[in-house]
């Protein structure tokens, strides 16, 4: 084992190396970085042509500048890395710490997202196979995927944000369109809930009328703008999570599991109260949220193994769950009670450039509903277009699990369809999904040019395409062997995981 | 069956997605023919726009005579995504335009360009004025009330240090300039630098001839007295160190310049490092975001219309959306079509400025080598057939209706003195287009078929089209027109290098320096691609080159002009378009040919209540 990963530690090395080399030799021939002086008609552009000649060692051969470069790299191995400047003699390794970071909180949220939501969706589907849900779902998925994003992403600011900017001025909701989006809920929740015929006609119904009266009332509680849940709608919707998630992970008829998901509710609600007005200006800032989570996790993880009983597994399972989305509505909650203060300092909130406002000043949970406004339209954007990936993927591996002969024995010797789903399908589904989740956070690093550019957001997609039109070989370098390194390791990663899933594969 | 179902489905979905797709908000220009008119811009000004607004109408291309109290606002500006680097924007690695147009509101100096790029005096910092022809010597006088944001006043020190750092005299033990400045123009012009006491704020400056470009040689100049401070030197010390060459002891001085400014991108330095002359001040800095420059409490002078002005560095394919949106106020998007449909579609939002800017598109023959290298005939017979009427009405006047053909190299059309430079250089020969007469010069040089390879440095879909329409009416004159594009036209090893083109379609960037044309036309100059050598126009350069009277200069550069058609050293085709939208209620904005961009005058902009 040891011996195997040093042994793919060391190929990464040269594979870094070679993978160097080469960029470097073809970002320096791959431009002109004394274009833009060339068509200077300004009197000293000679001197300046000199001096950049000079200064990035242009008369130098491709040998001796990528060794240039490679020594300052070299110097990590002791401690003292130097990546270089660019072209404006800016140091590449501070390029690199805030690109890196802009382009983490860029693409992070919208790849865990999208991942979350491809393998619930795929599951669904693939269980559901040939049926209308799993048509609409593969259609929309693979529109959404078809997409070119910077179109999507053009749109997406019109609709989304301009749009949705100028109707929150005075959000109303017109006749015609709360007649659409009852007439849209009416036939997409009977599809997603399936069922008999008649069950279908029923939801449908159900749903548009539900509608009809929830979007007036919103608008008369001018939720656009005012929105909010209170104590009773969270213990509500609760509740109705508690139910659910029992429902779905172990049965109802398993009482204790119910109880424990019960309880975790019942301590929110006084949680909730207890820490509303530590929650008001969070010492710390998220620090102290992350913190309140952990000690809401461990609190379902105590109830679920105290009052679990036999079944003490899916007990701390769905405590867990509860207490996770328990945890998520109450964070809602309070920012909807910051909304209208934040309205007040930012009239058109959803943004179409940018990672935060600048010079915006608020209390915490404004400037997070500032970062978060500007996160919506890229986040959406990446997510809708690579949630197909996963959707597909979890799609046949599930379908090709659940076409085994042991999913065929489970099903005879009578398990339970649930188990034979969650414990037997799913687990053994998920090995071949590792490997692109492990590639994707790999790729994540990389960024997505388009998007940061679209969105003005300067990422490391961004410094690989600004070096590369400057024939500028530092940034370039410096994301070559920043993504290459990733991808490296997390390939290893994926094997070394795969050999942890799969008792079919030893290394 | 279930099959079927679904491709039609999705034939009925692509469509639609298709017919959305046309509504999305784009060119949509064919409903603007006819209906704009301009006006309400003083004659000359590069920028026009209708329906701005002026506290004060500007009388002539200058800043107007503004009297504005500081509003407590913000004004988001972009001018492209290209970052922000560093306070002291004077060395090759900072000096850009995008820098400067920070750095220029934040220290001023004796003068600014005006909208078509004429150099205009700044008499509320301080005045200047030749005292002597013979030797050239100018004298400069700093306002007395002009003070650093510190307090220090601003002296002949500061422009000692100024002088210093475009000195190359001043070298180190390796022989190398001890500053890494962005020019050595001063050093080389006026060997001794400026003459006066350090403390006072009178200074002369003697050349050792007269120069053409004397009035922008002394500017804005970054803050002595931190410099000395930063080099543990009495500020008198570093004077006579600077003015005895004395490098050693100038050493720390001139490490702290080339690097003491200079931060990773989002951090600034220190406050009390920088200083500031100007209405703003250097306030926040997000790497890859925004800067922002706020009001300077302790400026001089009147205070900045709005408080805050934010830099923002976006991408000009977003600017329209970001305009429409509210999160740029001004903004520079690309000069198509395509944008000024959209900004004419927010005309009740945003104000569409449209103008030039001072870059400028020609066609220089290869004078090495090729059919027109010794033939002035066939210079001739190409220039006649080039239909430069058409190529403007085809792709310049979409963008910008005003647009003409550009019949000068030295002086472009929006400026002052272009209707006479023309009427004086230029008989208008090739204003029509004459196949005929092309062929027939063809014809009688026995060169029909003659391949012209037009370079240029592609991918540019201008260019591209430029060639497509030159190939069409010159293939009839019996040339062979071949679109030479490629990538690397203009680099080393590339076609100008080695002279594998007939012509090259290019543009220059023009820095309102006069002399600045001896690079291109002069024999053997650096950027005489063409190997074009003609010894009245390099002896009419040398007279410009130290020429200082406005009236001289307009007529040797007419003699320039009148050689160049005559030679037919290119083809001048026209100035390139620019386009600029502004928040409709924001007053003052105008636009600029100059390079310092629409933000030239940001400290008049104020939002109208």
């Amino acid at each position: 084992m040891y011996s195997y990963v040093l042994k793919r530690l060391l190929s990464a090395v040269l594979v870094l190396f070679g993978a160097s080399l080469l960029v470097y030799v073809l970002v320096i021939n791959s431009g002109d970085p004394l274009l833009e002086l060339r068509e200077s008609n300004a009197e000293n552009a000679d001197f300046l042509i000199q001096q950049r000649i000079e200064f990035m060692n242009l008369d130098e051969p491709w040998y001796s500048r990528y060794w240039i470069w490679l020594s300052g790299v070299l110097g990590c191995a002791v401690g003292s890395c130097d990546l270089g400047t660019n072209i404006n003699g800016q140091d590449v390794g501070a390029m690199v710490a805030t690109s890196a970071s802009s382009t983490l909180r860029l693409v992070f949220l919208a790849t865990l997202l999208s991942i979350i939501i491809g393998i619930l969706t795929g599951i669904v589907t693939a269980i559901r196979q040939y049926s209308s849900l799993d048509y609409a779902v593969s259609f929309i998925v693979f529109l959404f995927f078809s997409l070119p994003v910077f179109w999507a992403a053009v749109l997406a600011k019109d609709w989304m944000g301009i749009t949705y900017n100028n109707w929150l001025r005075e959000p109303q909701f017109s006749w015609t369109q709360i007649l659409i989006v009852a007439g849209i809920a009416a036939i997409l929740v009977p599809l997603i809930v399936g069922g008999s015929a008649r069950r279908r006609l029923l939801t449908g119904a159900a749903m548009f009328c539900f509608v009809l009266v929830a979007m007036p009332v919103l608008e008369a509680l001018n939720y656009a703008r005012e929105p909010q849940l209170g104590p009773a709608v969270i213990t509500a919707i609760g509740i109705a999570l508690a139910f659910g998630l029992t429902a779905l992970l172990s049965g109802l008829k398993n009482r204790r599991v119910l109880y424990c998901a019960l309880i975790v509710v019942g301590l929110g609600l006084v949680s909730y109260y207890a820490t509303f007005w530590l929650l008001i200006e969070p010492p710390g800032g998220w620090l102290s949220i992350v913190g309140l989570f952990l000690v809401a996790i461990a609190v379902a993880v105590i109830v679920g193994r105290t009052f679990g009983g036999h079944a003490k597994g899916q007990a701390v399972a769905v405590s867990v769950l509860t207490a996770v989305l328990y945890s998520v509505l109450v964070l809602l909650d309070h920012f909807m009670r910051a909304w209208p203060g934040f309205l007040g300092l930012k009239p058109r909130p959803i943004a179409t450039i940018g990672s935060s406002s600048p010079n915006f000043s608020g209390d915490f949970w404004q400037v997070s509903l500032d970062q978060g406004t500007q996160l919506l339209l890229p986040t959406t954007i990446l997510m809708l277009v690579s949630v197909a990936t996963y959707t597909r993927y979890t799609r046949s591996s599930m379908l090709e699990a659940v076409n085994q002969d042991y999913i065929r024995t489970a099903r005879a010797k009578g398990v339970n369809e649930r188990t034979v789903i969650f414990k037997h399908a799913f687990r053994n589904s998920m090995i071949p999904v590792t490997t692109i989740v492990a590639f994707d956070f790999a790729g994540l690093i990389g960024g997505s040019v388009v998007v940061e550019q679209v969105f003005g957001w300067t990422g490391m997609g961004d410094m690989f395409v600004t070096g590369l039109g400057n024939a500028d070989p530092a940034p370039v370098m410096a994301f070559t062997l920043i993504t290459g390194a990733a991808a490296v390791l997390f390939n290893l990663i994926a094997d070394l995981m795969y050999a942890v899933l799969d008792p079919r594969i030893r290394v | 069956m279930k099959l079927r179902k679904l491709s039609a489905a999705t034939a009925i979905l692509a469509t639609g997605a298709l017919v959305l797709s046309g509504c999305t908000p784009d060119g949509g220009n064919d409903d603007a023919d006819g209906e704009e008119t301009t006006n309400g811009a003083s004659s000359g000004d590069a920028g026009m726009a209708e329906g701005q607004q002026f506290t004060t109408e500007p009388e002539d291309t200058g800043k107007a005579d503004t009297d504005l109290e500081t509003k407590d606002d913000e004004i988001s500006v972009s001018l492209g995504e290209t970052e922000f680097i560093s306070y002291n924007g004077f060395t090759p690695e900072s000096y850009s335009t995008y820098n400067s147009v920070v750095v220029n509101r934040v220290l001023e100096g004796f003068g600014y360009w005006g909208t078509d790029n004429v150099w205009y005096r700044n008499e509320d910092f301080g005045s200047y004025e030749v005292t002597s022809e013979d030797p050239f010597t100018v004298e400069y006088t700093i306002g007395e009330d002009v003070t650093w944001s510190d307090g220090t006043p601003v002296t002949v020190a500061d422009y000692v240090l100024d002088w210093a750092y475009q000195n190359a005299e001043l070298t180190n033990s390796d022989a190398e300039p001890l500053f890494n400045g962005i020019s050595q123009t001063y050093g080389e012009r006026v060997p001794e630098g400026p003459q006066g006491d350090p403390e006072g704020k009178t200074f002369t400056i003697e050349y050792t001839e007269p120069y053409a470009d004397w009035e922008i040689m002394v500017n804005n100049a970054l803050p002595a007295h931190v410099v000395a401070e930063q080099s543990d030197m009495e500020l008198s010390e570093l004077v006579t160190a600077i003015r005895d060459a004395d490098t050693e002891a100038l050493e720390p001085a001139a490490e702290f310049w080339n690097e003491g400014w200079f931060t990773d991108p989002g951090t600034l330095p220190e406050e009390e490092l920088m200083p500031v002359t100007g209405p703003y001040k250097i306030d926040n800095w997000q790497a890859g975001e925004s800067l922002t420059v706020s009001a300077n409490e302790e400026y001089w002078g009147t205070g900045p219309g709005t408080e805050r002005l934010v830099y923002r560095f976006v991408n000009d394919g977003q600017h329209v959306q970001a305009l429409e949106n509210g999160d740029l106020n001004v903004a520079l998007p690309q000069a198509t079509v395509d944008t000024r449909g959209q900004l004419e579609r927010l005309q009740d939002q945003v104000v569409l400025h449209e103008g030039e800017a001072a870059t400028w598109e020609h066609l220089d023959f290869n004078f090495n080598d090729g059919a027109f290298s010794d033939s002035l005939e066939m210079r001739e017979a190409f220039a006649m057939c080039v239909p430069r009427q058409q190529i403007v009405s085809n792709l310049i006047e979409p963008v910008n209706p005003e647009a003409t053909v550009l019949n000068a190299r030295e002086s472009l059309s929006f400026e002052d003195d272009y209707e006479d430079i023309v009427a004086e250089s230029y008989d208008g020969t090739y204003d029509e287009v004459d196949v005929e007469g092309a062929r027939e010069i063809l014809e009688a040089e026995d060169a029909v078929g003659t391949e012209v390879r037009i370079g240029y440095s592609g991918p540019n879909p201008r260019r591209t089209d430029t060639v497509a329409e030159i190939k069409a009416s010159c293939d009839e004159a019996g040339f062979e027109i071949t679109d030479a594009g490629s990538e690397d036209f203009f680099a080393p090893g590339g076609a100008l290098e080695t002279g594998d083109y007939e012509v090259a379609l290019f543009a220059w960037a023009g820095s309102g320096q006069v002399v600045s044309g001896q690079n291109i036309y002069a024999t053997d100059r650096p950027q005489n691609y063409g190997g074009y050598s003609n010894e009245t126009v390099d002896d009419l350069f040398n007279q410009l080159a130290t020429t200082e009277d406005e009236q001289e200069q307009q007529e040797l550069i007419v003699g320039i002009e009148q050689e160049l058609w005559g030679d037919l050293f290119g083809i001048p085709l026209y100035v390139h378009p620019q386009l600029s939208g502004s928040d409709i209620t924001i007053s003052n904005v105008r636009d600029t040919a100059s390079q310092d961009q629409i933000v030239w005058n940001a400290e008049q902009w104020q939002r109208a209540e």
